[in-house]
Protein backbone atom coordinates (compact mmCIF):
# COMPACT_ATOMS: atom_id res chain seq x y z
CA UNK A 1 0.00 0.00 0.00
CA UNK A 2 1.32 3.41 -0.85
CA UNK A 3 1.65 5.74 2.13
CA UNK A 4 0.49 8.55 -0.19
CA UNK A 5 -3.07 8.91 1.13
CA UNK A 6 -5.18 12.09 0.96
CA UNK A 7 -4.27 12.74 4.60
CA UNK A 8 -0.59 12.48 3.75
CA UNK A 9 -1.07 15.00 0.96
CA UNK A 10 -2.65 17.44 3.43
CA UNK A 11 0.20 16.85 5.85
CA UNK A 12 2.81 17.50 3.15
CA UNK A 13 1.02 20.59 1.87
CA UNK A 14 1.13 22.20 5.32
CA UNK A 15 4.86 21.60 5.50
CA UNK A 16 5.40 22.83 1.93
CA UNK A 17 3.29 25.95 2.45
CA UNK A 18 5.32 26.88 5.54
CA UNK A 19 8.59 26.43 3.68
CA UNK A 20 7.33 28.31 0.64
CA UNK A 21 6.07 31.36 2.48
CA UNK A 22 9.02 31.45 4.90
CA UNK A 23 11.40 31.35 1.96
CA UNK A 24 9.51 34.15 0.22
CA UNK A 25 9.50 36.33 3.34
CA UNK A 26 13.26 35.95 3.81
CA UNK A 27 14.01 36.76 0.16
CA UNK A 28 12.25 40.09 0.59
CA UNK A 29 15.25 41.26 2.68
CA UNK A 30 17.50 41.21 -0.36
CA UNK A 31 18.92 44.70 -0.73
CA UNK A 32 17.67 45.97 2.63
CA UNK A 33 19.24 43.69 5.25
CA UNK A 34 21.51 45.52 7.74
CA UNK A 35 24.70 44.85 5.77
CA UNK A 36 25.66 43.62 2.34
CA UNK A 37 26.89 40.17 3.35
CA UNK A 38 23.68 39.52 5.26
CA UNK A 39 21.59 40.53 2.24
CA UNK A 40 23.01 37.67 0.27
CA UNK A 41 23.20 35.19 3.14
CA UNK A 42 19.58 35.62 4.14
CA UNK A 43 18.36 35.35 0.56
CA UNK A 44 20.53 32.29 0.04
CA UNK A 45 18.99 30.65 3.10
CA UNK A 46 15.60 31.63 1.70
CA UNK A 47 16.39 29.78 -1.51
CA UNK A 48 17.10 26.66 0.54
CA UNK A 49 13.62 26.93 2.06
CA UNK A 50 12.05 27.48 -1.36
CA UNK A 51 13.77 24.38 -2.67
CA UNK A 52 12.42 22.37 0.27
CA UNK A 53 8.96 23.65 -0.61
CA UNK A 54 9.37 22.68 -4.26
CA UNK A 55 10.51 19.18 -3.30
CA UNK A 56 7.55 18.75 -0.94
CA UNK A 57 5.03 20.05 -3.51
CA UNK A 58 6.59 17.67 -6.05
CA UNK A 59 5.92 14.70 -3.77
CA UNK A 60 2.26 15.75 -3.62
CA UNK A 61 1.91 16.32 -7.37
CA UNK A 62 3.32 12.95 -8.40
CA UNK A 63 1.91 11.08 -5.44
CA UNK A 64 5.26 10.09 -4.01
CA UNK A 65 6.49 8.27 -7.13
CA UNK A 66 9.75 10.22 -7.08
CA UNK A 67 9.58 11.02 -10.81
CA UNK A 68 10.86 14.18 -12.49
CA UNK A 69 9.18 17.27 -11.04
CA UNK A 70 6.25 18.75 -12.95
CA UNK A 71 7.00 22.46 -12.56
CA UNK A 72 3.58 23.59 -13.77
CA UNK A 73 1.80 21.36 -11.29
CA UNK A 74 4.11 22.56 -8.51
CA UNK A 75 3.37 26.19 -9.42
CA UNK A 76 -0.36 25.52 -9.32
CA UNK A 77 -0.02 24.26 -5.76
CA UNK A 78 2.36 26.99 -4.73
CA UNK A 79 0.60 29.99 -6.27
CA UNK A 80 -2.87 29.21 -7.58
CA UNK A 81 -4.86 27.82 -4.68
CA UNK A 82 -7.56 29.78 -2.88
CA UNK A 83 -6.37 31.41 0.34
CA UNK A 84 -8.59 29.05 2.33
CA UNK A 85 -6.87 26.04 0.83
CA UNK A 86 -3.42 26.94 2.14
CA UNK A 87 -2.32 25.16 5.32
CA UNK A 88 0.46 27.54 6.37
CA UNK A 89 0.95 28.67 9.95
CA UNK A 90 0.44 32.37 10.64
CA UNK A 91 4.10 32.84 11.64
CA UNK A 92 5.10 32.51 7.99
CA UNK A 93 2.26 34.74 6.78
CA UNK A 94 2.75 37.73 9.05
CA UNK A 95 4.78 40.63 7.67
CA UNK A 96 7.96 41.22 9.71
CA UNK A 97 9.10 44.61 8.52
CA UNK A 98 11.69 45.15 11.27
CA UNK A 99 15.01 43.33 11.26
CA UNK A 100 14.70 42.21 14.89
CA UNK A 101 11.36 40.57 14.12
CA UNK A 102 12.67 38.96 10.94
CA UNK A 103 15.72 37.60 12.76
CA UNK A 104 13.74 36.26 15.71
CA UNK A 105 11.30 34.61 13.30
CA UNK A 106 14.25 33.13 11.39
CA UNK A 107 15.60 31.58 14.61
CA UNK A 108 12.22 30.35 15.91
CA UNK A 109 11.18 28.93 12.56
CA UNK A 110 14.46 27.19 11.71
CA UNK A 111 14.78 25.71 15.19
CA UNK A 112 11.31 24.24 14.75
CA UNK A 113 12.02 23.21 11.18
CA UNK A 114 15.13 21.27 12.17
CA UNK A 115 12.98 19.26 14.60
CA UNK A 116 10.24 18.85 12.01
CA UNK A 117 12.57 17.22 9.47
CA UNK A 118 13.84 14.81 12.12
CA UNK A 119 10.32 13.35 12.34
CA UNK A 120 10.34 12.33 8.68
CA UNK A 121 13.98 11.20 8.50
CA UNK A 122 12.86 7.56 8.44
CA UNK A 123 9.63 8.08 6.54
CA UNK A 124 7.99 5.23 4.65
CA UNK A 125 7.72 7.69 1.77
CA UNK A 126 11.08 7.45 0.03
CA UNK A 127 11.19 10.88 -1.68
CA UNK A 128 10.30 12.47 1.66
CA UNK A 129 13.12 10.57 3.35
CA UNK A 130 15.56 11.83 0.71
CA UNK A 131 14.30 15.39 1.06
CA UNK A 132 14.66 15.17 4.84
CA UNK A 133 18.28 14.07 4.55
CA UNK A 134 19.07 17.00 2.29
CA UNK A 135 17.19 19.51 4.44
CA UNK A 136 18.91 18.31 7.61
CA UNK A 137 22.29 19.08 6.05
CA UNK A 138 21.15 22.64 5.37
CA UNK A 139 19.15 23.41 8.49
CA UNK A 140 22.07 23.13 10.90
CA UNK A 141 23.68 26.05 9.06
CA UNK A 142 20.46 28.05 9.08
CA UNK A 143 20.20 27.77 12.84
CA UNK A 144 23.92 28.54 13.26
CA UNK A 145 23.47 31.64 11.13
CA UNK A 146 20.58 32.90 13.25
CA UNK A 147 22.42 32.00 16.45
CA UNK A 148 25.57 33.78 15.28
CA UNK A 149 23.72 37.04 14.68
CA UNK A 150 21.77 36.84 17.93
CA UNK A 151 24.96 36.04 19.89
CA UNK A 152 26.44 39.33 18.70
CA UNK A 153 23.31 41.44 19.08
CA UNK A 154 22.35 40.41 22.62
CA UNK A 155 25.58 41.96 23.89
CA UNK A 156 24.36 45.50 23.36
CA UNK A 157 21.38 46.73 25.38
CA UNK A 158 19.63 48.41 22.46
CA UNK A 159 19.74 45.31 20.26
CA UNK A 160 18.91 42.98 23.14
CA UNK A 161 15.85 45.08 23.92
CA UNK A 162 14.69 44.99 20.31
CA UNK A 163 15.13 41.23 20.17
CA UNK A 164 13.18 40.78 23.42
CA UNK A 165 10.35 42.87 22.00
CA UNK A 166 10.37 40.79 18.85
CA UNK A 167 10.23 37.54 20.82
CA UNK A 168 7.19 38.87 22.64
CA UNK A 169 5.48 39.68 19.37
CA UNK A 170 6.49 36.66 17.30
CA UNK A 171 6.57 33.77 19.76
CA UNK A 172 2.78 33.41 20.11
CA UNK A 173 2.47 32.98 16.35
CA UNK A 174 5.45 30.61 16.23
CA UNK A 175 3.76 28.12 18.53
CA UNK A 176 1.09 27.84 15.81
CA UNK A 177 3.63 25.86 13.78
CA UNK A 178 2.88 22.95 16.09
CA UNK A 179 -0.90 23.09 15.58
CA UNK A 180 -2.01 19.69 14.30
CA UNK A 181 -2.77 19.79 10.62
CA UNK A 182 -5.56 17.87 8.94
CA UNK A 183 -4.17 14.56 7.78
CA UNK A 184 -1.36 14.38 10.31
CA UNK A 185 -2.88 11.44 12.18
CA UNK A 186 -3.25 9.60 8.89
CA UNK A 187 0.37 10.39 7.98
CA UNK A 188 1.52 9.00 11.32
CA UNK A 189 -0.60 5.90 10.74
CA UNK A 190 0.94 5.38 7.30
CA UNK A 191 4.48 5.77 8.63
CA UNK A 192 5.03 8.94 6.61
CA UNK A 193 6.01 10.74 9.80
CA UNK A 194 7.05 9.14 13.06
CA UNK A 195 4.94 11.29 15.42
CA UNK A 196 2.72 14.37 15.52
CA UNK A 197 4.77 17.57 15.34
CA UNK A 198 3.40 18.83 18.66
CA UNK A 199 5.21 16.01 20.47
CA UNK A 200 8.34 18.13 19.87
CA UNK A 201 6.82 21.33 21.25
CA UNK A 202 8.43 20.78 24.69
CA UNK A 203 11.87 20.26 23.10
CA UNK A 204 11.44 23.39 20.99
CA UNK A 205 10.29 25.38 24.03
CA UNK A 206 13.39 24.25 25.93
CA UNK A 207 15.56 25.52 23.10
CA UNK A 208 13.70 28.84 23.06
CA UNK A 209 14.25 29.21 26.83
CA UNK A 210 17.96 28.43 26.46
CA UNK A 211 18.29 30.95 23.62
CA UNK A 212 16.37 33.74 25.36
CA UNK A 213 17.00 33.08 29.07
CA UNK A 214 16.00 36.56 30.19
CA UNK A 215 12.56 36.38 28.66
CA UNK A 216 9.68 34.97 30.69
CA UNK A 217 8.21 32.75 28.04
CA UNK A 218 5.38 31.59 30.27
CA UNK A 219 4.16 35.17 30.52
CA UNK A 220 3.71 35.53 26.79
CA UNK A 221 0.07 34.84 26.10
CA UNK A 222 -0.64 32.05 23.67
CA UNK A 223 -3.13 33.06 21.00
CA UNK A 224 -6.27 31.17 20.17
CA UNK A 225 -5.18 28.34 17.91
CA UNK A 226 -5.61 29.16 14.25
CA UNK A 227 -5.18 25.49 13.40
CA UNK A 228 -3.63 26.43 10.05
CA UNK A 229 -7.18 27.00 8.80
CA UNK A 230 -7.32 30.79 9.05
CA UNK A 231 -5.01 33.04 7.06
CA UNK A 232 -3.27 35.97 8.71
CA UNK A 233 -4.40 39.39 7.49
CA UNK A 234 -0.98 39.89 5.85
CA UNK A 235 -1.39 36.77 3.68
CA UNK A 236 -3.22 38.41 0.77
CA UNK A 237 -0.58 41.09 0.26
CA UNK A 238 2.17 38.47 0.43
CA UNK A 239 0.51 36.38 -2.27
CA UNK A 240 -0.04 39.47 -4.40
CA UNK A 241 3.68 40.33 -4.22
CA UNK A 242 4.66 36.78 -5.09
CA UNK A 243 2.36 36.71 -8.10
CA UNK A 244 3.07 40.25 -9.26
CA UNK A 245 5.41 39.29 -12.09
CA UNK A 246 3.99 35.85 -12.77
CA UNK A 247 0.50 37.22 -13.32
CA UNK A 248 1.72 39.49 -16.15
CA UNK A 249 1.86 36.36 -18.31
CA UNK A 250 0.70 33.17 -16.60
CA UNK A 251 1.70 31.09 -19.63
CA UNK A 252 5.35 32.22 -19.62
CA UNK A 253 8.04 29.59 -19.11
CA UNK A 254 10.50 30.50 -16.38
CA UNK B 1 33.22 44.65 11.93
CA UNK B 2 36.33 42.88 10.73
CA UNK B 3 37.33 42.39 7.12
CA UNK B 4 38.22 38.84 6.16
CA UNK B 5 39.94 37.62 3.02
CA UNK B 6 38.33 34.55 1.45
CA UNK B 7 40.29 31.79 -0.29
CA UNK B 8 38.69 28.85 -2.08
CA UNK B 9 40.08 25.57 -3.33
CA UNK B 10 38.66 22.74 -5.31
CA UNK B 11 39.66 19.15 -4.61
CA UNK B 12 42.62 18.02 -6.69
CA UNK B 13 45.75 19.92 -7.59
CA UNK B 14 44.31 23.40 -7.82
CA UNK B 15 45.80 25.77 -5.26
CA UNK B 16 43.85 28.02 -2.92
CA UNK B 17 42.76 31.13 -4.79
CA UNK B 18 41.72 34.48 -3.43
CA UNK B 19 37.98 34.85 -4.06
CA UNK B 20 37.26 38.19 -2.42
CA UNK B 21 36.65 39.66 0.99
CA UNK B 22 33.83 39.90 3.45
CA UNK B 23 32.86 42.02 6.45
CA UNK B 24 31.71 40.20 9.56
CA UNK B 25 31.59 40.92 13.29
CA UNK B 26 33.44 37.73 14.32
CA UNK B 27 35.00 34.50 13.06
CA UNK B 28 31.85 32.37 13.38
CA UNK B 29 29.71 34.78 11.35
CA UNK B 30 32.55 35.29 8.89
CA UNK B 31 32.50 31.57 8.11
CA UNK B 32 28.71 31.38 7.89
CA UNK B 33 28.41 34.49 5.74
CA UNK B 34 31.21 33.34 3.44
CA UNK B 35 29.40 30.04 3.05
CA UNK B 36 26.28 31.81 1.77
CA UNK B 37 28.13 34.49 -0.23
CA UNK B 38 30.96 32.54 -1.87
CA UNK B 39 29.93 28.88 -1.79
CA UNK B 40 26.23 28.86 -2.55
CA UNK B 41 26.81 27.50 -6.04
CA UNK B 42 29.36 24.87 -4.95
CA UNK B 43 32.27 27.06 -6.07
CA UNK B 44 34.80 25.08 -4.03
CA UNK B 45 35.41 22.13 -1.74
CA UNK B 46 37.60 23.88 0.83
CA UNK B 47 37.65 27.32 2.40
CA UNK B 48 40.33 29.41 4.07
CA UNK B 49 39.57 32.73 5.70
CA UNK B 50 41.87 35.16 7.41
CA UNK B 51 41.14 38.36 9.27
CA UNK B 52 42.86 41.09 7.26
CA UNK B 53 44.40 42.34 10.51
CA UNK B 54 46.35 39.09 10.71
CA UNK B 55 47.82 39.26 7.21
CA UNK B 56 51.58 39.84 6.96
CA UNK B 57 51.88 42.70 4.52
CA UNK B 58 54.90 43.75 2.51
CA UNK B 59 54.19 47.32 1.39
CA UNK B 60 55.46 49.02 -1.80
CA UNK B 61 58.51 50.42 -0.10
CA UNK B 62 59.40 46.92 1.12
CA UNK B 63 58.82 45.24 -2.23
CA UNK B 64 59.91 47.85 -4.83
CA UNK B 65 63.76 47.69 -4.53
CA UNK B 66 63.70 44.40 -6.42
CA UNK B 67 61.94 45.90 -9.45
CA UNK B 68 65.04 47.35 -11.19
CA UNK B 69 67.44 44.38 -11.21
CA UNK B 70 67.29 43.08 -14.78
CA UNK B 71 70.57 41.23 -14.13
CA UNK B 72 68.53 38.82 -12.03
CA UNK B 73 66.30 37.95 -14.97
CA UNK B 74 67.33 35.08 -17.17
CA UNK B 75 64.86 34.09 -19.82
CA UNK B 76 67.35 31.64 -21.36
CA UNK B 77 67.07 33.13 -24.87
CA UNK B 78 70.82 33.72 -25.33
CA UNK B 79 71.70 30.23 -24.15
CA UNK B 80 69.02 28.71 -26.38
CA UNK B 81 70.33 30.63 -29.42
CA UNK B 82 73.88 29.52 -28.70
CA UNK B 83 72.94 25.84 -28.37
CA UNK B 84 70.85 26.04 -31.52
CA UNK B 85 73.86 27.40 -33.48
CA UNK B 86 76.08 24.59 -32.13
CA UNK B 87 73.59 22.01 -33.46
CA UNK B 88 74.18 23.24 -37.00
CA UNK B 89 71.82 26.15 -37.38
CA UNK B 90 68.56 24.24 -37.94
Amino acid sequence: MTPMTPGTAEFLLAFADDEHLMGQQHTEWIGIAPFLEEDMAFASIAQDELSHAALLYAIVTDKGQGGPPDDRAIDRLAFDRNADDYRSAQIVEVACTGWAHALVRHWLYDTAEELRWSLVARSELEPLRDTAARAAREERFHVRHADGLIDVLVRTPDSAGRLAGAVNDVLPLATGLFDPVAGEAEAVEAGVTSAPFDTLLPEWTDRVRARFPDIDIGAIAAPASAGRARRHEDFAALMARMNEVRSIDPTAIW
Amino acid sequence: MHTYEVFLKRDGQEEYRHAGSINAPNDELALLLARENYLRRAEADLLWMVDRAHLLVGDRDFVAPNSDKPHRDNDGLLVAAHRKSQRGGM
